[in-house]
């Protein structure tokens, strides 16, 4: 029988070589190496569905295939870890990168771009980095196919580095999650010398010697002295920083709307399936250790639902359709991290499927709309885009219905669950009461401009040239949106956890039974598992009003749904209308601080300005004192050297001499030690 | 069970040399007009090798080791077998083949190469019997049987003066040296009563009141060590003989004639001197290697830095080097367990040393055969038209300086290791900072033939010659310097149990 698990290395391997294919002999190649790399995340695509598929036959998989170095305290290896989890993460990431691929086709060959070789090679490391990273077995392996995402995105994101914009974006894309990815690697090497292992899932693994720890079963080292809650809360903090990067959470954020500047199909994959979601994707692998700290789980909610909602504001006043779409990004993410810091790792990671499709959906109609329009991103240039691109129109439309969480679209479920799962566990909370709060109230703020977008772009009149007569689009970018079109309306439909709970409908949360081993899994590693360890280690129960958990969830839905209603009206009736004008002046003085996103770039270039000053006196010490000391040594080296060559003369009769004498010195040394000469 | 070979047949590795070199001058002799440079250069090669065969077959099949019935004694206890002499001789064997091929390209022009290879050969021999040496007499014999062709070899360009006065300052030196071995030799004699080693350490152990007589005669016998290793203060002839030596000689001095030096001390100083008792007698032989080792390697590295011709540079590199492997005998304390792992490490380092000094040196060689000239200044640009020859060097260079991921880093780890778990903190130290500044005047080299430009155009048309026996040994003493990093297993575990049969 053959093994769909003995294929998981090629699932990764082969956008790899379609990445050094399109690098060796793209330029040889028809369309720059698309269609290598669209065969490779075919392929993978479909070895993940088979995964999939074995995973749900009840098989899973937990082994090390390599092992690169070997220690007494620890081994460092390569590994795969093939579960509900990583085989759910697996399908997304490939048919995302399918798909962009294909609308790439669009995008850049038939836009007449130049490096497409390029371009190619970027997607397909991209691709494989990222699978990479979701197969990885063991959080070292985990981080360094995180660092190569990053790579990937600096590469990608700086595709058009003859513009000023793009090069400088990269860079802040690279330094931002590289701020954060400081913390994950000082907490990787704290998980390896607290655990003596990386693993994520296992007897042996890190979560799993976790709790043990925490029984007494188990020690684990801690440093100076410290108890092991604080210590795990430490270190899960710190492996939280790369996630908070990566996933462009609140303060290290700044980078997600610059990186618009790299070419739209790359933005689709950075927010719906590779480079943002890993954070997520991250805190998720690793829920058993999260699981075990509180006080960790609680700062995720809180900065999760801060986030939601401060992104969301930021996004309302935006002109650009990337711009809007960037910042949804980061309130959504917001969301499945406020719903990771509710115990919710089911509704996270539901949150991440449905986002994943809705979003590349969005991303990939918002480049449709740019190849529309000639590359003018300003959505008041637009209007009237209706009429013309009614494929477009259509699916961005039910994108957007997901992402503002209307019923039924999927976008609905995912995120009532997330705000229905902060609310019941945030009553016995406040922090998590808070963070609740927060992502409420960003329902409505994500309602308008999801519709503010949708109105300006596609409603009312022209308001430009281009837009009365806008560029057609092909096959190759119809084709992605229907597909994600499709899937943004039913994606939902896998976890209906609300219309179960209500109508007592059995079987209709497959998601749910899915991640919590119904098929089959690793012991360890389950949503039951995990609400064991919540409710005793992290005290998290359940809490409901009236009495009632049917008047819980249905007060719970209706809010969010009402809220949700409320935006789409209000910007219904500011902008559905033929010329519509900027509000923007009702805001006052609000309206400069969210144009100019909080000031938040204002306040990381002060800080990074304060950091110089820091680093300036760290080089004077340097040049001063340090390569004072290191040119002080090579001088008198060299000075010293000089001497020592004139000792060799070159005169025979002085090497004998020297030779002797330094016999003598020797025989001095000795027989005075050894008292030969009493 | 396969049938026995006879115990001489352990002597393999050195017989064959020494009838290679022997053919070599018979051919010569009888029939001048049938040599030819190509057909010597072959067979000394052949020799070699066949030689390197015999002794990877032996440590394979475990000839003189513990397991097998312990080392084999030939001629009344005069020679012994084990372990560590064969690791030796693969050295010596491996050098010379790297060597002779080498020389192929070097000597293409000159009148009588036949002599070359047959010397070469028979320093070899010399060379081989050092290692297998278990009396006093027999160190003496071979060690002179060793010195003696490397004077006619490194004068052996006769009509260059610089040759051939390398040769001469060399020979004086090492006269000097021989006779303070010899006498040396004579008095440990008077104080022991046995010229076999293992007599010599039950002498030691009973010395009664004759202390001195004895310590000075190790001293002086630390002497002839020395010589042959150019450690510092006998070092003195060897940046004039590597720099005025043919290039391929200067590498054979510099890597197998300094291995076998090390050979002898390792063997004489543990078996005839055991640190134990020399110790309780008084005669602290550890600490004046440990001297040494210090202005050894400070000596060499200091003088290396301001060296502005390569192949002197690297002459000071290797006495340098020689500091660093003393610490193979500078690092030992009276019934430690950690003494085989240092010497064991000293062992693969010469090992290592031997592939990547050896490879330098030809490169030399092969500049020099280019007529590029010998400064820093003269290799400016060379990767641009020699790009493997210069990877190559650019390899040596950095295995030398110690940096991983070359085999160098990996020896030189293990010896400090070996140095601090023994101990000798500060040892390994000075050999860490040694290292550090080598770095200075390795990185020079690879600076120059990288990232330099040639001081005029043309400066490098003269390497339109094609010398492929020479590139042949730089690329497979390159080949064997990062091999030795996956197969440093095997090698620093033969050399650690050869140590181990020492004490």
């Amino acid at each position: 029988m053959v093994d769909a698990f003995a294929y998981v290395p090629a699932i990764v391997l082969l956008p790899f070589f379609s990445f050094l294919v399109a690098l060796g002999a793209g330029k040889y190649l028809p369309k720059g190496g698309a269609f290598g790399g669209i065969a490779a995340t075919a392929g993978s695509f479909l070895l993940s569905l088979w995964v999939a598929a074995t995973v749900l036959g009840g098989r899973t998989y937990n082994e090390t295939i390599y092992t690169w170095a070997g220690g007494d305290q620890f081994e460092l290896t390569f590994g795969l870890l093939i579960d509900p989890l990583s085989a759910l993460m697996l399908v997304i990431v490939t048919l995302i990168a399918l798909l962009v691929h294909v609308f790439s086709l669009g995008y850049m060959n038939d836009e007449g771009e130049t490096g497409l070789p390029r371009y190619y090679a970027g997607l397909g490391l991209f691709t494989a980095s990222m699978l990479g990273f979701v197969v990885a077995d063991n959080l070292l392996m985990a981080f360094m196919f995180f660092e190569l995402v990053g790579l990937c995105s600096y590469l990608l994101i700086g595709f058009h580095f003859r513009q000023p914009g793009p090069p400088s974006a990269a860079k802040k894309a690279f330094l931002v999650t590289r701020f954060g990815d400081y913390f994950f690697l000082v907490g990787l090497v704290a998980v390896f010398a607290t655990f003596g292992t990386a693993q994520f899932a296992g007897p042996e693994s890190f979560p799993a010697l976790a709790e043990q720890a925490l029984n007494g079963s188990f020690d684990a080292w801690t440093p100076l002295g410290l108890g092991v809650e604080q210590w795990f809360t430490i270190v899960g903090l710190l492996v939280l920083g790369g996630a908070v990067g990566k996933s462009a959470q609140f303060p290290l954020h700044t980078w997600l709307p610059d990186a618009m500047e790299g070419p739209t199909p790359v933005s689709a994959l950075i927010h719906a399936a590779t480079m943002v979601a890993a954070g997520v994707y991250l805190v998720a692998r690793m829920f058993g250790f999260y699981a075990l700290t509180p006080t960790t789980l609680a700062i995720i909610a809180f900065v999760g639902g801060f986030t939601a909602l401060f992104a969301a504001t930021m996004g309302v006043v935006k002109e650009e359709l990337k711009q809007v779409l960037a910042y949804s990004t980061i309130s959504q993410y917001g969301y499945m991290m406020l719903a990771l810091g509710a115990g919710s790792y089911v509704a996270a990671t539901f949150h991440l499927l449905t986002h994943a499709f809705f979003k590349a959906l969005l991303f990939l109609g918002a480049g449709a709309v740019i190849i529309a329009m000639h590359h003018n991103e300003n959505m008041w240039d637009m209007g009237g885009l209706k009429s013309k691109m009614p494929v477009t129109y259509w699916t961005f439309l039910a994108g957007s219905l997901a992402l503002a969480g209307i019923f039924p679209f999927s976008g609905f479920w995912s995120k009532d669950e997330i705000l229905y799962e902060a609310f019941i566990h945030g009553l016995s909370d406040p922090l998590l009461l808070g963070g609740w709060i927060m992502g409420l109230l960003a329902v409505p703020v994500t309602a308008f401009y999801t519709f503010r977008m949708v109105f300006l772009t596609f409603h009312g009149e022209p308001r430009s040239e281009t837009a009365r007569d806008p560029h057609a689009v092909r096959w190759n970018v119809k084709g992605p949106l229907t597909v994600l079109g499709s899937l943004a309306v039913v994606a939902g439909f896998v976890n209906m956890v609300p219309v179960q709970k209500l109508l007592g409908i059995e079987g209709i949360d497959f998601l749910t039974q899915w991640l919590d081993n119904d098929f089959g899994g690793i012991d360890g590693v389950s949503y039951s598992h995990y609400n064991d360890l919540l409710a005793t280690y992290a005290g998290y129960e359940a809490g409901e009003i009236a009495g009632s958990a049917e008047t819980t969830l249905i007060v719970a839905a209706g809010l969010s749904l009402g809220l949700a209603v409320l935006g789409v009206l209000v910007a219904w009736k500011l902008y559905d209308v033929p010329e519509p004008t900027e509000h923007t002046a009702k805001l006052g003085g609000a309206k400069d601080v969210l144009y100019n996103n909080y000031y938040q770039d204002e306040v990381q270039v002060w800080l990074a300005y304060r950091t110089e000053d820091v680093a300036g006196g760290a080089d004077t010490f340097d040049q001063g004192i340090i390569d004072g000391v290191v040119n002080g040594i090579s001088s008198v080296s060299l000075a010293v050297g000089d001497r020592v060559r004139r000792i060799q003369t070159g005169v025979v009769s002085q090497y004998a001499a020297m030779l002797t004498l330094g016999l003598v010195v020797l025989i001095l040394v000795l027989g005075v030690t050894g008292g030969w000469f009493l | 069970m396969v049938e026995q070979l006879p115990e001489w047949a352990a002597l393999a590795p050195a017989l064959t040399l020494a009838f290679t070199g022997l053919a070599l001058l018979l051919v010569d002799t009888i029939r001048p007009e049938a040599r030819s440079n190509t057909s010597m250069a072959v067979t000394s090669a052949l020799g070699a090798l066949a030689s390197l065969g015999f002794t990877v077959w032996f440590v394979v099949a475990g000839t003189g080791h513990a397991d097998t019935g312990g080392a084999i004694y030939l001629f009344a206890d005069a020679i012994k077998v084990d372990t560590m002499a064969l690791f030796f001789t693969a050295i010596f064997a491996s050098v010379t083949a790297l060597v002779v091929v080498a020389a192929h390209d070097y000597f293409h022009d000159h009148e009588s190469p036949a002599e070359f290879y047959s010397l070469v050969m028979f320093a070899a021999t010399g060379m081989s019997l050092l290692a297998v040496a278990n009396s006093l007499a027999i160190v003496f014999v071979a060690l002179e049987m060793a010195s003696l062709p490397s004077y006619a070899l490194v004068a052996f360009l006769k009509r260059d003066r610089g040759s051939v006065e390398a040769g001469l300052k060399y020979f004086l030196v090492g006269a000097v040296s021989s006779a303070i071995f010899v006498f040396g030799i004579s008095l440990v004699y008077a104080a022991t009563g046995s010229l076999i080693l293992g007599d010599v350490a039950e002498g030691i152990a009973n010395l009664d009141g004759l202390t001195g007589v004895a310590g000075l005669g190790i001293v002086m016998m630390i002497g002839g060590v020395a010589f042959k290793t150019a450690s510092v203060p006998f070092h003195f002839w060897a940046p004039e003989a590597y720099e005025g030596a043919p290039a391929p000689v200067s590498a054979f001095l510099s890597s197998a004639s300094k291995a076998a030096g090390f050979v002898v001390a390792f063997r004489v100083f543990t078996e005839a001197f055991p640190v134990g008792a020399s110790l309780s007698a008084g005669i602290d032989w550890v600490l004046a290697f440990g001297i040494l080792a210090v202005v050894t390697m400070t000596l060499g590295n200091f003088a290396a830095v301001v060296q502005p011709n390569v192949k002197r540079m690297l002459a000071y590199s290797s006495v340098g080097h020689a500091g660093y492997a003393l610490i193979g005998l500078a690092a030992l304390s009276a019934g430690s367990a950690g003494n085989s792992s240092v010497m064991g490490a000293a062992m693969a380092h010469l090992l290592v040393y031997g592939f990547m000094n050896t490879g330098a040196f030809l490169f030399v060689a092969m500049a020099e055969r280019w007529g590029v000239g010998r400064t820093f200044e003269d290799y400016a640009g060379l990767a641009k038209r020699a790009p493997i020859a210069c990877t190559a060097m650019a390899v040596f260079m950095f295995s030398l300086a110690g940096l991983p991921p070359f085999a160098g880093f990996f020896s030189k780890y293990f010896l400090f290791m070996g140095a601090i778990d023994n101990g000798f903190v500060w040892l390994a130290a000075i050999g860490a900072i040694n290292s550090v500044i080598s770095l200075y005047y390795y990185s020079r080299v690879v600076k120059a033939m990288f990232l330099d430009d040639p001081s005029t155009p043309t400066a490098l048309d003269t390497l339109d010659v094609k010398p492929t026996a020479l590139y042949a040994a730089v690329v497979f003493a390159a080949v064997g310097t990062v091999l030795l990093l996956p197969g440093f297993g095997p090698v620093i575990e033969t050399a650690e149990a050869a140590a181990s049969a020492l004490f």
